[in-house]
Formats: C-alpha cells, sequence, structure tokens
C-alpha cells in the first residue's frame, strides 16, 4: 500500500523510490535514492524538483516494490552470455554481453512479457553481433508497488527457453574457400572473391584453412568439396556458378558431393541466390556474385548464426525478407541499421 | 444386463490425450488443444493424474464457463461428465474452467488468455494462415503464455454434488417433477421454472407421433407391467419428498 505525506513532513521518512532529476542536454539521473532518509537540508531540493509530497510505503504481504521485482525479472530475462548488476537505478536494470557473440531473442517470449501490463523489457534487435559489455537489454517494473504474483507470472514466461536475451559464442570455424568460374580458372579476370571472403570469415575469429580455384566443373567442384571435408573443414564457401546459366553448375556440384540438405534462394536483397546446403553437419554456402560489389549482403546475416551453431533452414531464409531490403546507403552503417533485422 | 463400460484411467501423453478429445469431438481445432492443455495444468495443480484415477474421479468437480471446443476437450481429459453431476456448466462465454476437488476443498479457476491468441503467429512464424499458426503455437507455448491461474473457493450445494437426487418436488401447476431443488416457491407454492418464469421454448402442444408404441424390445406378456414400468412412489403435485437441507 502506497500512504502520501506532505514533503515537509517527511524529515527522517525513507524514500520509497529513486527521484529523478532531469537538468537538459547536462544530467539525467536519481537525484536521490531508494531507502535515502530525508533530512531538513533536502527539503528545498526535493521542492525544486517538483515534489511537494513523498509515498511511504507499507508493503502487503502479496506485494512486491520495484526495484525488488526488477531484480527478479532481470534473473529471468538473463539467459546464457548475459551478466547484470543487482543495483537498480529508478527501478531499471540493464543487461550485458558477457562476452562477444549473437544476441539472440526470444522474440515471441519477449512480446508475451512485454504483455503482462507491471513490467517491459527492451532489446537489441535479434541476430545481432555484440561486443562484451554491450548493452543489450533493460527491465523494470512499470508501477511502483505491484502484486507478487504478476512478477512472478512475468519472470515464468521470461524464463521459457533458458531466458529472453542470450549472447552465443561464435564458434572458430575451419573454413574451406571454392571459387569456381572458368574466367577466374583460366585468368581472363582476377578473382576478388577469395579476399572478401576470408576477410569476412576472418572478422568472426575463424580461419580459412584452403582456397580452390575451379572451373566450372561439376564433377571437379564436387571432388574438392569431398577433399575439403576429409581435410577437416568444418565450413564450406562457394562462390561463382550461384546464378541460372547453362555454365552455372555449382548447386549441381554441391549436390552430387552429396548434400543432405539445400535450400536455394533467399528473401534478401542483395543475395537472392544465395545457397545454404549441408553435407552432414558440416555448413556449405554457396555465395552469390553479389558479394563482390556490396559490403554488406545475404552473408553477413547468416554467417554469423551459422558460426553461433544454428541449423539454417527454409524458414530461416524465408524469414530474413522483412527487413532483409538493402537500403544501399552511401556510408553503409551496418549493423546499425534496419537490415536484416526483421526477425 | 448392463455392461459398464470401462474407462481409460492410466496416465496418457498430450499426444494421446488429443487424439482422444479429437476422436471424441470430430475434430482437430485450436480450442481442442486449448481445452486438452487446460485440463492437463488443472489436473496438475490438484496433484490428479491425466485423465485422472478412479479415485480421483470421485473427488474431482469440472466447471466449464464455455459452450465451446475447448469445453469438450476439458471434459474429455479430466472425464468430467454431466450426467455424474461432476462436470457443471456456467454459461459465463469465458474461456475458462474451474477444476475443483472435493475432498480438499482446493480448486483453481484457469483462464485462457486473450495474449496466446495475440502470439500465435510469433511462436508458429511458418504458419501463414491464423489456424495453422494456433495449432502450432499452442503446442509450443508455455502454461504461463497460454493461461492465468486463480485459486479460488467453490461453495458447491449439497443439491450440487454427484451422488443420487437429494430432492424431488412436483410443480402444483403442470405436476412435473423436479429434481434437486431446482422448484421455485412463489406465495407458498412450488413450481417448474417454465411454469413459474418462463422457458427457452414456446408454443406448447402436446402432440401425438406416428409409431407411437414403438420400443427396443417387445415385452413378451403386455398384461405384466414390468419393474421399470412400475409407477412406484408417486410424488403428488406440491408434495417436496425427500431430504430437505434449506
Amino acid at each position: 500500500m502506497i500512504k502520501t505525506v506532505k514533503v515537509e513532513e517527511a524529515v527522517g521518512l525513507k524514500l520509497a523510490h529513486d527521484i529523478t532529476e532531469i537538468r537538459p542536454g547536462e544530467f539525467k539521473g536519481p537525484a536521490f535514492r531508494q531507502g535515502h532518509s530525508v533530512c531538513e537540508d533536502d527539503l528545498c531540493r526535493l521542492q525544486r524538483l517538483g515534489k511537494n509530497h513523498l509515498y511511504v510505503i507499507d508493503l502487503e504481504e502479496d506485494e512486491i516494490h520495484e526495484n525488488e521485482a526488477a531484480a527478479i525479472l532481470a534473473q529471468a530475462l538473463a539467459g546464457a552470455g548475459i551478466v547484470w548488476e543487482n543495483n537498480p537505478r529508478e527501478g531499471k536494470i540493464d543487461l550485458y554481453a558477457a562476452h562477444n557473440g549473437l544476441l539472440k531473442v526470444g522474440v515471441p517470449a519477449l512480446a508475451a512479457f512485454n504483455l503482462v501490463d507491471e513490467v517491459m523489457c527492451a532489446t537489441l534487435h535479434n541476430h545481432m553481433p555484440v561486443k562484451k559489455g554491450e548493452k543489450v537489454a533493460a527491465t523494470r517494473a512499470i508501477p511502483l508497488i505491484m502484486k507478487r504474483a504478476a512478477i512472478e507470472r512475468a519472470a515464468a514466461i521470461a524464463s521459457q527457453n533458458g531466458g529472453v536475451v542470450a549472447v552465443k559464442p561464435l564458434q572458430k570455424a575451419r573454413a574451406g574457400l571454392i571459387i569456381t568460374g572458368n574466367e577466374v580458372y583460366h585468368g581472363l579476370i582476377q578473382d576478388s572473391f577469395a579476399p572478401i571472403l576470408s576477410r569476412k570469415v576472418e572478422a568472426l575469429g575463424s580461419e580459412v584453412a584452403t582456397v580452390d580455384f575451379l572451373p566450372d566443373d561439376a564433377e571437379a567442384i564436387a571432388r574438392t568439396i569431398r577433399r575439403h571435408l576429409s581435410e577437416g573443414c568444418d565450413l564450406l564457401l562457394l562462390s561463382g556458378g550461384m546464378s541460372v546459366d547453362p555454365d552455372d553448375v555449382t548447386r549441381h556440384a554441391i549436390r552430387q558431393a552429396g548434400a543432405t540438405e539445400m535450400h536455394y534462394g533467399s528473401a534478401v536483397l542483395p543475395g537472392a541466390m544465395f545457397l545454404v546446403a549441408y553435407l552432414g553437419e558440416v555448413p556449405v554456402l554457396g555465395v552469390p556474385a553479389c558479394a563482390l560489389h556490396h559490403p554488406v549482403t545475404v552473408l553477413d546475416l547468416v554467417l554469423p548464426r551459422i558460426l553461433a551453431g544454428e541449423h539454417i533452414g527454409k524458414l530461416d531464409l524465408a524469414l530474413l525478407g522483412h527487413g532483409g531490403l538493402c537500403r544501399d546507403c552511401p556510408e553503409c552503417s551496418y549493423p546499425h541499421c534496419p537490415f536484416g533485422k526483421g526477425m | 444386463m448392463v455392461k459398464r463400460v470401462k474407462e481409460k484411467t492410466e496416465a496418457q501423453t498430450f499426444e494421446e490425450l488429443l487424439a482422444g478429445s479429437v476422436a471424441a469431438h470430430g475434430h482437430l481445432c485450436p480450442g481442442q488443444i486449448v481445452g486438452v492443455r487446460l485440463a492437463i495444468l488443472g489436473l496438475r495443480l490438484l496433484g490428479f493424474e491425466a485423465p485422472p484415477t478412479h479415485p480421483q474421479l470421485k473427488h474431482l468437480i469440472v466447471f466449464v464457463e464455455m459452450d465451446r471446443c475447448t469445453g469438450d476437450a476439458v471434459a474429455y481429459v479430466t472425464n468430467a461428465k454431466l450426467g455424474r453431476r461432476s462436470l457443471k456448466f456456467v454459461d459465463y462465454g469465458i474461456m475458462a474452467a474451474t477444476l475443483l476437488n472435493l475432498e480438499t476443498g482446493r480448486a483453481f479457476r484457469i483462464i485462457s488468455t486473450e495474449e496466446s491468441r495475440e502470439l500465435a503467429a510469433l511462436y508458429a512464424p511458418g504458419e501463414p494462415d491464423r489456424r495453422g499458426q494456433q495449432l502450432e503455437a499452442y503446442k509450443v507455448m508455455p502454461d504461463s503464455v497460454m493461461f492465468r491461474v486463480q485459486e479460488v473457493k467453490v461453495n458447491l450445494s449439497p443439491f450440487d454434488m454427484p451422488g443420487p437426487t437429494r430432492r424431488k418436488a412436483a410443480c402444483m401447476k403442470c405436476g412435473q417433477v423436479v429434481r434437486d431443488n431446482r422448484e421455485v416457491r412463489q406465495n407458498g407454492s412450488v413450481y417448474c421454472r417454465p411454469c413459474a418464469s418462463g422457458a427457452y421454448f414456446t408454443g406448447v402442444q402436446e402432440i401425438a407421433w406416428p409409431d407411437m408404441n414403438w420400443s427396443p424390445y417387445a415385452n413378451p406378456d403386455p398384461t405384466k407391467l414390468t419393474d421399470s414400468d412400475s409407477p412406484g412412489r408417486r410424488v403428488w403435485p406440491g408434495e417436496i419428498a425427500g431430504k430437505r437441507d434449506d
């Protein structure tokens, strides 16, 4: 239960919540913290902050204060790879990445959580690459005091599948690159794919174990795929031959090599002719030529997820459609842009 | 000789319960899944098996607050039956049901949330239509999202308890026998509800119908009344027979 007292009668009482001060453009934060004992000297400042009355809280047995609630919520929301401190400020707790990796947000659970009236949680987008120490989410209880049952239900919703937010570390893959195309193989043009793909693989902490250049010969490509596997590559990237011309045989080669699963076509531009296949457990990514011209393509959306241990299927590629249209900005700000943020 | 139908009372999986419920109800629909899950949750909160064992069944009363697919699924999984008075229909139009343990007095009212409908698309993003989304989503959505639960007290009148008829009364106007305290008293007289306050039907006209003398079995000796034909103890209009509890 909350009672209201006049500020001039509050000397000796403990504040029920943080009192926020905002000095435009200069400061926003708690001027007084919850639990602070009001003394004579505080009265003028409180009045300057527009406080003529203060709350005194007398909690019923089934009620909970916002700070205790925030800690329960943070605990339930935080999945693997998330750290937080039980030091709520203005009833709010921030959640941080415990290490570099891929942010995973349980979007349905987050929505279900936020449909509980008394609570809120805001996060960065699902599947964003994040750095250790980066703020990825924040939560708070909305009323100053509320029924404990509402918080317990929100916490139960948040803890489904191990929490709403998690940071998955990226595995260090040994990647095999296969650059296909008669024009490159016969030296008619110089390859640009190998350095671009190598840079993207290495930027995510993996290594390129081997690079092969091959003509548009399905049998030869299939043989090389099998050799890469036997040499211990656990990720294969193939470029060239992903389009619809008669010379584009890379897809057939992947099938010939024994692909157990194959999805051609993604709902992303650039990257419509992207391919994801699996040879047993090993992912095989077919990168279309757009990766030569665009700094960011579907590969940048899918590769971190593959390295985070996700199995990318047809539905995942389809769901990329919402937010899958690159705006081709003169200066690319990815990942701080809408590209790939739909799901 | 009446053969007693043996009910399945050993514990069953969600899939088995859903398959049985669908067969009993006639089709698979989102409401079936909601009802099966609601019943499983309610039984779990009471510490009962799904479906309940015979001893548990004797202590279980189920109130359903809607006459929708969900109600049938709740009745199927809990084995509660209208005719045994273990199933009560309360016409609230609310997607909710209450499971009461008569032995302990504990009762849980479980309400299917509106949020679960709104969230179905998020929980089943691969399904193109609403029905498909609900069918898939309700299998993976946790109970905390699907339902809200209230622990409640239910004051069940002795006249609403399972067991033999507690009392009979005959309407002074039409002579109809009324069971279990459902009669209405007005100015010292006893009436059935239709006579006292009108009914869901109108235009009453008693009729004769074709083949009026049909029966499943022919009576071998038409001069001898069978037990079931015996008038037994009659209740006269205005008379109230049996124990009075009020």
